[in-house]
């Protein structure tokens, strides 16, 4: 039989030929951790695999617009300064600047000293692949690179406007050679920035991804793809990178020499023993040889993969694992015995919020030239707020663990009002039917209500929830609808032509300052700006002027609540639930992971267990 | 002589076929794809800076530059840079594409060719109980969904749960023991899947060629039946096989597969492609459109000169 196969058929051979060849092209190009570690290895490498659930869009810093971008580049880059790695509240710290700023009286003059004998990674950028040694005109370039247009960057709303000369150079045409008056390198390793008014948050500014310092020979020598290419004096260095599947990198054996002091990171050892941590005492990051971060959207496949053993030693844990390995949600998490003998677990709350906006534009629902419709709008929107039932979205949606809270400064902020009253947030149908009733809304007369969202079906599920609420409170099903976008581009597009009714929406913290969501709902931000509600409240705007030049204070905290009760007032959005999210890794790995503002900073921290476990 | 008179005529015919084909994707893509311009701002962008990046995307130029454009593009092979990541298209196309073709290619030769033999054996033994159980198990097979098998297949062979014999994800692959470590289980889903569709489709065309003259002729000289198969039903059967295996080939080769490139962390050029029509970036997507309507045109080349290989009475004229 086999030879009359092979009689009539001596083609599988070729092809038989052809499916080797094929399957050998498509072999990674040889990537080998330990050759590119060669001579810098004291023992097997260390490879940590953390997994994100989304990919980096950018790995330029001009472009470091989302937690996945920023998330790698703070681990190839050097910001000025970072989070400290284990306190909570976040605690803002020197990282490539040798101290916290020197800000003149008036706070319009910072002074920045940077740290002397920092090195770039080695790279073929670099004359003769050496890299070169950190100096203050980097970070001058590197701000400058958001204010040429070619850059196409997302991050210069940071120094929009607010550092002298800046606009002007960009104006000029962006010519890397003129100096800019309130951007100066004092010397090599000072930098002094000069401010129009003051700006609280500028230091903040430079613990983002998008201040990280970038040498301009990369910038040259790689052109437009400087974006996967990453050259920076951070922890790690780029390996290879697959734009839509990992990040592979290697420790940067030129990263300074900095010993772990573990009381200065916030350690206490009632919270953080347990994952050992104190192990790392006096060790000087990065603590692995190897960083591999894969970006998993799929949750099934990610479990499947944390849980083998041998693969990614990072997850967070999807929603529909979240009953299976916890036995208790409340008043604190509990991992199963099972789960907890294999993994450690850390739960906290997002720094950041969900919501959803009304869109004030509408004259349906928002502002209205009648004064008489425009305070109907009024009580119809604090109707729906009042219909709308966090507690059953949290326990939907969220596991039932996320955290419900009035108003838009989230608890992650110090100046979070921990005692501010919760009956905004709280379902009450007879309150949101006599809303109605003092509107004179009908089932007849209400509008239309239009729910938008990207296609997708958790978004939906989020839709047919909050239609079934509005039908407790006397809506026609028919008069609440979907609003379907095919991608989240496509949505986004129209939430900033100010084009969707209902929007929800969520938010992820630049920095941990309650500015950061009050900025929302400030007017002069309305579409195509970040405040999507469009709401527009002279007092608001008022308030949000004359704090954003203070310095935290008691006094600005004040204020700050003042605008949050204005907000919860006016009924413009609902809110806010933050959600918490739950990290589980391998009991090899000693880490104290975190997402978010902080997210990617620890990395260099974290270490792994040998075979004996030390 | 008359093969390379035949492909170059048949090559300046396809060029109205790559015109249309690319005309219409364009169209689909310049009016329903989705606008990046907002994903590229930073927050509170001014009026001034989304012109900007409305205009180095493109979006501020006529339908027919951005067509002639195109067009040039394809022409020289140059499609630029990525609008999402940066990366030159080229290099992704060029990293990702023997990636996927490497995963794709023995799930779709062992499927067809087990589809071949199955039907074979199905059509032969016509009506009887051989017969019930491979179309009873091909239906099966087809009734599943794609995830779940994939899903399943990682349960079952890669997790801590199951076998735990290969690796859930990636593809560090060296050598051609670690290509058989990671392609193993995305194989066996891909041909648990396809090989319903393929056994039927085969089988069909395969018992329209048993209820031939020449077939019942051979049966009577007392041909051995594997013999008979092979040579006289096979043989004959192959036009149809060659088509559909044929036109198979530029969807592997270009598109991969998306789920099996997620799920199981490949990085193929199906995950590039898919996250090009979620986020938009036309570069990439150009890319693929008009790459994949140029293999079919040589696909279609290559099928009639494989017909006339198949059956010399064919001509190519």
């Amino acid at each position: 039989m086999v030879n009359i196969l092979l009689q009539n058929f001596k083609w599988l051979n070729g092809l038989l030929l052809f499916m080797v060849a094929m399957s050998l092209a498509g072999c990674n190009a040889a990537v080998d951790i330990d050759k590119a570690l060669e001579g810098h290895l004291k023992g097997p490498a260390k490879i940590y695999r953390h997994s994100l659930r989304g990919a980096p869009s950018s790995l330029d810093p001009v472009n470091a617009a989302t937690v996945y971008s920023n998330f790698i580049i703070v681990n190839i880059y050097d910001t000025l300064y970072r989070y400290k790695y284990l306190a909570r509240p976040y605690e803002i710290v020197p990282n490539l600047a040798v101290d916290m700023p020197e800000v003149s009286d008036d706070g319009l003059i910072y002074t920045i000293k940077i740290k002397k004998e920092v090195f770039y990674a080695d790279d073929p950028a670099f004359l003769n692949g050496k890299g070169r040694e950190v100096i203050a005109e980097d970070l001058i370039y590197s701000i400058k690179r958001h204010f040429d247009v070619s850059n196409r960057s997302q991050g210069s709303w940071l120094w929009d406007g607010k550092i002298v000369g800046l606009n002007e150079w960009k104006d000029a045409g962006s010519n890397y050679n003129q100096t800019i008056q309130g951007l100066k390198a004092v010397d090599s390793h000072t930098i002094q920035i000069t401010l129009f008014k003051p700006y609280p948050q500028l230091t903040h500014t430079f613990a983002m991804g998008f201040s990280a310092l970038v040498p301009h020979e990369a910038v040259d020598y790689y052109g437009r793809e400087f974006s996967v290419h990453p050259v920076g004096s951070g922890p790690f260095k780029m390996l290879r990178y697959e734009s839509s599947n990992y990040a592979l990198m290697i420790r940067n054996i030129k990263y300074r020499q900095e010993p772990i002091d573990l009381s200065f990171e916030g350690y206490d050892p009632k919270l953080h023993k347990q994952y050992g941590i104190d192990k790392i005492a006096g060790k000087s990051p990065p603590l692995v040889d190897a960083l591999k971060i894969d970006f998993i959207k799929e949750s099934a496949s990610k479990w499947a993969s944390f849980t083998k053993g041998n693969e990614i030693n990072f997850s967070g844990v999807p929603v529909e694992q979240v009953d299976q390995i916890l036995t208790q949600k409340k008043p604190t998490l509990i991992l199963t015995p099972e789960m907890s003998e294999k993994y450690h677990m850390f739960h906290t709350i997002e720094a950041g919020f969900v919501h959803t906006d009304f869109n004030m534009r509408d004259p349906l629902i928002g502002y209205n030239d009648d004064p008489i419709r425009d305070k109907r709008n009024k009580k119809l929107r604090c109707a729906i707020r009042s219909a709308f039932d966090w507690k059953e979205r949290n326990d939907v949606f969220y596991s039932g663990i996320a955290v419900e809270y009035p108003g838009i400064i989230p608890p992650v902020v110090p100046e979070f009002d921990p005692h501010l009253s919760n009956i905004s947030t709280l379902r009450n149908v007879d309150e949101a039917k006599r809303m109605m009733l003092e509107g004179d809304w009908t089932k007849d007369n209400v509008p239309t209500l239009v729910y938008g969202g990207a296609a997708s079906v958790s978004t939906r599920q989020i839709y047919e929830q909050f239609r079934g609420w509005m039908k407790d409170i006397g809506f026609p099903e028919e008069k609440v609808v979907f609003d379907s976008y095919a991608s989240f581009g496509d949505f986004n597009k129209a939430m900033k032509e100010a084009k969707i009714m209902i929007i929800g929406s969520g938010w992820i913290l630049d920095y941990p300052d309650a500015q950061n969501t009050l900025q929302l709902f400030y007017g002069p931000y309305g579409s195509p700006g970040s405040n999507n509600s469009n709401y527009n409240n002279p007092e608001y705007n008022r308030l949000y002027e004359q704090t954003s030049t203070m310095l935290p204070s008691k006094e600005r905290t004040q204020l700050y609540r003042k605008m949050n009760n204005i907000v919860i007032d006016d009924c413009v959005s609902i809110t806010g639930l933050s959600r918490d999210n739950i990290f589980l890794w391998h009991k090899s790995v000693i880490s104290y992971p975190d997402s978010g503002i902080v997210g990617g900073f620890h990395l260099k921290f974290v270490d792994m267990l040998d075979e004996e476990g030390k | 002589m008359e093969i390379l008179q035949y492909t170059l005529r048949k090559l300046v015919t396809g060029i109205p076929l790559i015109f249309g084909v690319t005309l219409i994707s364009f169209t689909l893509m310049v009016h329903y794809g989705p606008d990046k311009t907002y994903d590229l701002l930073g927050k509170n962008p001014t009026q001034e800076q989304i012109t900007e990046v409305r205009h180095q995307l493109g979006y501020d130029q006529t339908f027919v530059v951005r067509y002639t454009q195109y067009l040039q593009e394809l022409a020289t092979m140059n499609f630029g840079y990525s609008d999402s990541s940066g990366e030159k298209v080229s290099s992704i196309l060029i990293r990702t594409m023997p990636v996927s073709l490497a995963l794709i290619l023995p799930g779709f030769v062992l499927g067809n060719l087990l589809g071949i033999i199955l039907a074979l054996i199905s059509a032969y033994h016509r009506g009887y109980w051989i017969d019930k159980v491979i179309m009873g198990v091909s239906v099966m097979g087809m009734s599943v969904s794609f995830l779940i098998v994939i899903i399943a297949f990682q349960v079952i062979f890669s997790s801590s749960k199951g076998l735990d014999l290969f690796p859930v994800r990636g593809w560090d692959v060296y050598s051609f023991t670690d290509y058989i470590h990671y392609v193993t289980v995305p194989t066996l889903a891909s041909i648990f899947v396809s090989l319903g569709y393929n056994t039927r489709f085969y089988r069909a065309v395969i018992v329209e060629e048993m209820g031939r003259d020449h077939v019942r002729t051979a049966k009577a000289f007392g041909a051995h039946p594997i013999e008979l198969l092979f040579k006289s039903v096979l043989k004959n059967s192959l036009i149809p096989i060659i088509t559909r295996i044929m036109f198979s080939i530029p969807l592997v080769v270009i598109s991969g597969s998306l789920l099996l490139e997620s799920y199981f962390g490949i990085p193929g050029v199906g995950k590039v492609t898919y996250d090009a029509i979620i986020s938009g970036d036309q570069p990439i997507l150009k890319a693929v459109v008009g790459l994949t309507a140029i293999m079919f045109v040589f696909t279609l080349i290559i099928n009639d000169i494989l017909y006339k290989v198949v059956d010399p009475r064919i001509s190519l004229k």
